[in-house]
């Protein structure tokens, strides 16, 4: 007969199905000051990811791999994005949806997130674009809202502080009209409790600056955010660029430890009464399902081009999506669009992935990822023809 | 805000492209007030999964019914009775009635009529005098008089001519204006801008004496807040695309007076006509 489990005086051995134990994930390498204060809520000063590690698979052994109480076989879900930037799991609220997360933090349980972006913000305060601002297109939404905030000062004043508490990171996602610009951005950021990281928008036409379309701008850009902080950065392409790989390549060589990929295609809709177009904003992005086989394509061709870390963003809405984005490359997934009519999606799917793990006998997400890519290089896509024939 | 399994129980074209659609979703009814919206998941298969608002029509809390107007395209097309949707609501900000008000003037054209419907009902439960302009364009796309209460007086304009008035909605006003204590208008963007320019001048037009109160008398209420609705003439609800209805995504803002862009999810849809700034256009 087995004796029946004695408890451990001050151990909690009950265990909740839908609970998880999640290691808070904002490690970033402190800036010599930064120790005492900062980290009391929450944050834990984990050892700061050696240069050169970077996917390494040791490198996220800190977070507790995810226990499924009804015996399932432990998952492992972290990720590793560079600069001491790890996931509890491969999804991430992309930028929009969750607008600076204190909106949703009462009906979405963020800290089963691996990440949250905020909406778009820039240095000075924006009023966005003249409304609709949105429009049903096939498969998806048109969106032209423009950076509506209230400037970069009043946001982390706002929110800063209780992103510190949260377990979950908050990436803060930026936009510009020049480098100088990110640059004096990035440096206020800088050394805020609460925020994770950086992802710089290259690719919105939301009132920033599309640096994303050429090599050059991108490296200008990232550098000169590079250079005043020691925040994990994402460099968060288009797929209007003529050759992504380039970008990617550029944004990496500057300094970025993570990619974005990919952002709203520019598109265009018409109004009812086909005298203008629908937006006030004349053009707006295209999000939405329509997004997801270009995501892919990015996203397969950044993987291959670049040895830094790939979040896939584009059209997702299932597990199946999530799990074509990560075969493509990606090691972590945003989640846009889809959020807005079920705001519980996200965390969803990060539980859905655990069990697809399970189902596939796998013990680490990571035995998921680029699984699709070619064994030796492939040809790009911008050789044209080649899928004609 | 409640989510409840709503089921489809009627479903009828009441014009041509639009469709009454009634669904029992108690939650949802409980405290739904005039000029709220609801917003429902529409699944659309290979599209994009999202939630579409619609203004709550009618609501029965003892039946836990409640009425929608949708169109017939997309996923309102799809859906048959029996059907259940998840809806959200009741959401935003409702149209507020002065108890004070005896006569109140309605405005719509179109569908947007929805916006007004529950305004309409609860104005002739209280024994209010109501006149309703209603434009469409054309007499076959009118809002059934079967659907409307016997009480109030229903004043139709066509742009064709082909029932009532030929032309404008907004036309049909200026016979109404100074029997009214309060107005409410739902409609496209031009009809609303239209008739806010119509009330701006109300009190000089009428001689409207500003009576100072004993205490506070003359200081405006809050922009935004129930009592500044409550004390306008004019009260609008705008039919802004609501994409998130939490008020992160601010796809659905209008153009606030202040310069301040609104959120007609959150600080609307009903606002009062002069928190709004209107385009020329």
């Amino acid at each position: 007969m087995k004796p029946k489990r004695k408890a451990v005086p001050g151990v909690r051995s009950r265990r909740s199905p839908t609970v998880r134990r999640i290691r808070p994930a904002i490690t970033p390498v402190p800036p010599a000051s930064r120790s005492a204060g900062a980290s009391s809520a929450g944050v834990r000063p984990t050892r700061g990811a050696p240069e050169g590690s970077r996917g390494a698979p040791g490198a996220a052994e800190s977070v507790a791999p995810a226990v499924d109480a009804l015996g399932g076989r432990p998952v492992r879900l972290a990720v590793d994005l560079g600069r001491g930037l790890v996931l509890a799991n491969p999804v991430i609220a992309a930028s929009g949806p969750y607008g600076f997360g204190v909106e949703v933090a009462e009906l979405v349980d963020l800290a089963r997130l691996g990440g949250m972006v905020t909406r778009g913000v820039a240095l000075r305060p924006g009023g966005g674009h003249p409304a609709p601002r949105t429009a049903d297109v096939p498969a998806g939404m048109l969106i032209g809202i423009g950076l509506q905030h209230p400037g970069l000062e009043q946001v982390l004043e706002r929110y800063g502080t209780t992103w510190s508490r949260w377990p979950v990171p908050v990436i803060v996602n930026l936009s510009g009209s020049s480098a100088a610009e990110l640059a004096d951005a990035a440096r206020r950021i800088d050394g805020v409790p609460g925020v994770a990281g950086i992802e710089l928008n290259l690719s919105s036409g939301g009132g920033g600056r599309v640096f994303g379309l050429d090599a050059m701008s991108t490296s200008s850009a990232v550098a000169a955010v590079r250079r005043v902080t020691e925040l994990p950065l994402i460099a968060k392409l288009t797929a209007a660029a003529g050759d992504v790989r380039a970008i990617a390549r550029a944004a990496e060589e500057a300094g970025a430890d993570a990619i974005s990929a990919i952002n709203t295609l520019p598109g265009l809709a018409i109004a009812p009464d086909r005298r203008r177009p629908a937006l006030g904003s004349t053009y707006g992005g295209i999000c939405g399902p329509a997004l997801k086989p270009i995501a892919l394509r990015c996203v397969y061709e950044v993987a291959q081009e670049v040895d830094i870390p790939v979040i896939g963003i584009g059209g997702v809405a299932t597990v199946d999506d999530v799990l074509d984005l990560l075969a493509a490359g990606a090691v972590a997934v945003g989640v846009g669009v889809a959020a807005l009519a079920d705001p519980m999606l996200p965390v969803r799917l990060a539980d859905e992935l655990a069990d697809a793990c399970r189902a596939r006998g796998v013990s680490d997400v990571a035995a998921l990822v680029g699984t699709a890519l070619p064994a030796r290089p492939g040809h790009s896509s911008t050789r044209g023809a080649e899928y004609a024939r | 805000m409640r989510v409840a399994g709503a089921e489809l129980v009627e479903r009828r074209e009441i014009v041509s492209g639009t469709w009454l659609t009634a669904w029992h979703a108690p939650p949802v009814v409980s405290g739904a007030r005039a000029g709220q919206y609801v917003h429902v998941r529409a699944t659309d298969p290979g599209g994009l999964l999202r939630r579409l608002p619609y203004p709550i029509a009618t609501a029965d809390a003892a039946s836990g019914m409640l009425t929608l107007l949708t169109g017939g395209s997309g996923w309102a097309g799809t859906v048959r009775v029996g059907d259940r949707a998840d809806v959200a609501g009741p959401l935003g900000r409702p149209f507020e009635v002065d108890p004070r008000s005896r006569h109140l003037l309605l405005v719509a054209e179109g569908p947007s009529i929805a916006s007004l419907r529950l305004l309409l009902d609860e104005a002739v439960r209280d024994g209010r005098s109501v006149v309703l302009l209603y434009g469409a364009p054309t007499a076959s796309s009118v809002y059934p008089t079967s659907l409307l209460p016997d009480e109030v007086e229903y004043i139709v304009a066509t742009a064709d001519g082909s029932l009532g008035h030929r032309g404008s909605v907004a036309d049909l006003v200026e016979g109404y204006e100074a029997w009214a204590d309060q107005a409410f208008a739902a409609g496209p963007p031009a009809l609303l801008a239209a008739l806010t320019a119509q009330a701006s001048g109300r009190r000089q037009r009428l001689g409207v004496a500003t009576l100072g109160r004993k205490r506070g008398g003359g200081r405006p209420p809050a922009a935004g807040s129930a009592e500044a609705r409550r004390k306008a003439f004019l009260q609008v609800a705008v039919g802004q695309s609501v994409g998130c209805a939490a008020g992160t995504c601010f796809g659905c803002s209008v153009e606030g007076a202040a310069g301040v862009p609104l959120r007609a999810c959150r600080e609307g849809p009903v606002f009062a006509a002069d928190e709004l700034a209107w385009a020329e256009s």
